[in-house]
């Protein structure tokens, strides 16, 4: 028996060496599957991110490779150890997606808070654009509205000018009928005949002061109107003697109207003598007729008197 | 006599050996609880976005337990249960890596629907 060992031990002493030395490796050295797993576990356990994200996975992994290190430690089967390593690294793949899962999940959740302030901080910019718009626009209106109100105020009173206006020439009108005055392209004209002064003198009669009232009235009430008066005698007399009486009794006329209160700066007051008779000197009545003052209400743009 | 015995020995001991693994198996029996454990967590795996993000994983889940099945008709227990085992985990990280893509895809989107709205509002304030 000695002899046949002895001899199997020198015919093949390296077989026999790797023989014993499998035998004595495979008591004490770990599979590399399970060797495998627990750096694969130890891996996972350096990544904080994983245990805090993966609680369960991770608790889960860590059983499966308990289960792994006591199948090895009890019955030694590497079939059965390279299984469970199997499920223990499967474990730690498993807890290490669960964890990246969590960690977009979170992000994700994060982007969305963001997105919805972003949404609510740009909704608000358009409220208070869209606020700031309206309020300029009833601004606008606003002002619009008033303008269009002084517009019509202003129309109104334009037309109310314009009616006043007529109103007023309408009664000029009126009033000059009453006057027996007639329109001429210079004005109003009134005459007052030789019947309201006395022969030869400038005094006004009594019966002219009802006309004159009148045209002072007038003039009180329409305080832009310009009066001239113009003196004229018939064709008897000396020349210089019935300019110089035309005169005076223009003056008379002009004298009264300052007395009730008329400036004198709106009356022009002229003696013309026996130039422009109104009707021929060779009769009785021609020359009454010629005898006379006509007042003149100057036209408002009209020229005011003859030249 | 010397020889006899010792050839005796070496015949004796891988024929307990054998005897010894048959009564171990036998006695284990079908480990059906692990193969309807991984048959749910493949239809599980079905449901989930795994067959669109990670259809491998599911792939290699289905097989095995396609072949745990087999082996649990040919009575190759401890196989089975293997198969079945990893079936499941299989299974599980076929959905977990789905969940998990899925997961940064939205987070993806969020960002740049975010990064837009961003610019939105920068263009809008600043060119106004």
């Amino acid at each position: 028996m000695n002899r046949i060992i002895n001899q199997w031990l020198n015919d093949r002493p390296l077989y026999t060496m790797a023989a014993l030395m499998s035998l004595i490796m495979g008591c004490s050295t770990t599979p590399l599957a399970l060797e495998q797993a627990r750096q694969n576990y130890q891996r996972m356990e350096r990544d904080p991110q994983i245990s805090q994200n993966a609680p369960v996975a991770s608790y889960e992994a860590s059983q499966a490779l308990r289960r792994t290190e006591e199948e090895w430690e009890k019955n030694r089967n590497e079939d059965e150890v390279s299984h469970l390593a199997y499920l223990t690294d499967k474990r730690i793949e498993i807890a290490r997606e669960t964890a990246r899962q969590k960690v977009a999940e979170t992000e994700a959740q994060q982007l969305k808070q963001e997105r919805e302030k972003v949404l609510l901080e740009s909704r608000t910019r358009e409220a208070d654009r869209a606020k700031q718009l309206a309020e300029s626009r009833a601004r606008e209106a606003q002002q619009a509205q008033q303008e269009a109100e002084a517009r019509a105020r202003e129309t109104q009173e334009a037309q109310r000018r314009a009616q006043a206006a007529t109103n007023r020439a309408e009664d000029l009108e009126k009033r000059f009928a009453e006057l027996q005055a007639k329109q001429t392209k210079r004005g109003f004209e009134l005459t007052l005949n030789d019947v309201l002064f006395e022969f030869d003198k400038a005094n006004l009669k009594p019966g002219a002061t009802r006309s004159l009232t009148n045209v002072a009235q007038f003039l009180r009430e329409n305080p832009e109107r310009q009066i001239t008066i113009e003196g004229y005698t018939d064709n008897v007399g000396s020349d210089a003697y019935n300019r110089e009486l035309s005169q005076r009794r223009a003056d008379s006329v002009r004298d009264f109207l300052v007395q009730s209160g008329i400036s004198a700066d709106r009356i022009t007051a002229r003696g013309l003598g026996e130039e422009y008779p109104v009707a021929s000197n060779d009769t009785q009545a021609g020359r009454q007729q010629n005898r006379r003052v006509q007042i003149i209400i100057v036209n408002d743009n009209g020229r005011n008197a003859r030249q | 006599m010397y020889q006899k015995q010792f050839l005796s020995f070496r015949v004796a001991v891988p024929i307990v050996l054998t005897i010894l693994s048959i009564t171990g198996c036998s006695t284990i029996g079908p480990p059906k609880d692990s193969v309807a454990a991984a048959d749910l967590a493949v239809r599980e795996a079905n449901k989930s976005k795994a067959p669109q993000y990670s259809p491998l994983e599911l792939r290699r889940a289905t097989d095995k337990l396609d072949e745990a099945k087999r082996a649990m008709d040919k009575e190759e227990y401890i196989r089975a249960r293997r198969l079945a085992e990893e079936a499941l985990v299989d299974a599980q990280l076929a959905e977990a890596k789905a969940a998990s893509e899925d997961a940064r895809r939205t987070a993806s989107d969020v960002r740049q629907s975010l990064e837009t709205l961003r610019r939105e509002a920068q263009r809008s304030s600043g060119g106004d």
